[in-house]
């Protein structure tokens, strides 16, 4: 019985022709492994962004943003839509630090937010929205 | 004692005399499509006329930028009513209604050139406030509710928020004066 072991496991040394062609497919395997895991590694971790990162959009319509709280994640971005046939614009409510500029009917604007805002539309000022970074 | 008496008479004439008019109020005046149009038009018009009087005369950066808000908002309203007036081949109709807001309005301007340079802002901003809250209780108590076109009533549905929004600016521009 052990015999035939010994000969079997001669056999199966045997039908590997070299040491290199031994090692070629874990090798080959292991690279592959390697490139996928280096290819595919999303570039948003890389950078330390938010890899989840969604789109929510606010309507401007009659006059009004809706809606006019949105909670999102840190890196979300907003996109303002002008749904009225007046200019309105998106500018940060408490230093005026950016602005949208004015944009009319059927344009939009979008924003990377990734701190808690209070805008208002600098053409309309009783117009107000806020947006919260959630955890 | 005769005289409180003919008072009371006068009261209880005056009161009947505002009841009826109450509900004879809301039947008359009757406006067609066409006038309703043209009233939206005179009145967007008039607003622009006060705002190119103010661009004229004030300093005030809130002044001028309320100003050129209402020229380019009034402004865009004219634009949707003419297109529709356009689209439905029809043309705003002169009427009573819009002779009356022009021959008040004549009256404002004269009283908008006349202000002193050092109460015209005041002058101006207080007018607009009145003006808007006019508007809007014209635009919601007469013009929607006479409104046939459906297409009309939704132009004066959506530029009521916009007359809201002009108001609440103006009150806001009125605290500052």
């Amino acid at each position: 019985m052990l015999k035939w072991f010994k000969l079997k496991f001669k056999i199966e040394m045997q039908s590997h022709k070299s040491p290199v062609s031994k090692y070629l497919l874990p090798l080959a395997l292991l690279v592959c492994g390697l490139i996928l895991m280096v290819g595919f590694t999303n570039p948003d971790k890389l950078l330390n962004r938010n890899s989840n990162a969604t789109t929510h959009t606010v309507t401007i319509f009659k006059m009004k943003y809706h809606p006019a709280h949105l909670n999102v994640k840190k890196g979300d971005t907003v996109v303002w839509i002008n749904k009225d046939f007046f200019p309105h614009d998106v500018t940060e409510e408490t230093t005026q630090k950016w602005t949208s500029k004015p944009f009319n009917q059927g344009e939009k604007w979008s924003k990377v937010v990734n701190e808690d805002i209070k805008y208002f539309c600098n053409l309309h000022r009783v117009m107000k929205g806020t947006i919260t970074i959630i955890k | 004692m005769k005289t409180k008496r003919k008072n009371a008479l006068i009261l209880v004439c005056l009161v009947l005399l505002g009841t009826s008019k109450l509900t004879f109020g809301q039947e008359s005046p009757k406006l067609i499509d066409t006038e309703i149009a043209s009233v939206a038009v005179v009145a967007n018009q008039i607003d622009i006329d006060y705002a190119k009087i103010a661009l004229k005369r004030s300093k005030n950066k809130e002044i001028i930028d309320f100003a050129n808000r209402m020229i380019e908002d009034h402004k865009a309203v004219i634009q949707q009513a003419v297109a529709l007036v356009e689209k439905l081949g029809v043309n705003p109709k002169d009427n009573a209604v819009s002779q009356s807001l022009l021959k008040q309005s004549k009256e404002t301007l004269k009283t908008l050139k006349k202000a002193s340079r050092k109460d015209f802002d005041k002058v101006y901003i207080d007018n607009e406030v009145a003006y808007h809250k006019a508007v809007i209780d014209a635009v919601n108590g007469l013009l929607i509710p006479e409104a046939d076109n459906l297409e009309l009533k939704s132009l004066l549905e959506a530029v009521v928020p916009a007359l809201e929004v002009h108001l609440e600016h103006a009150k806001m521009v009125q605290t500052k004066i």
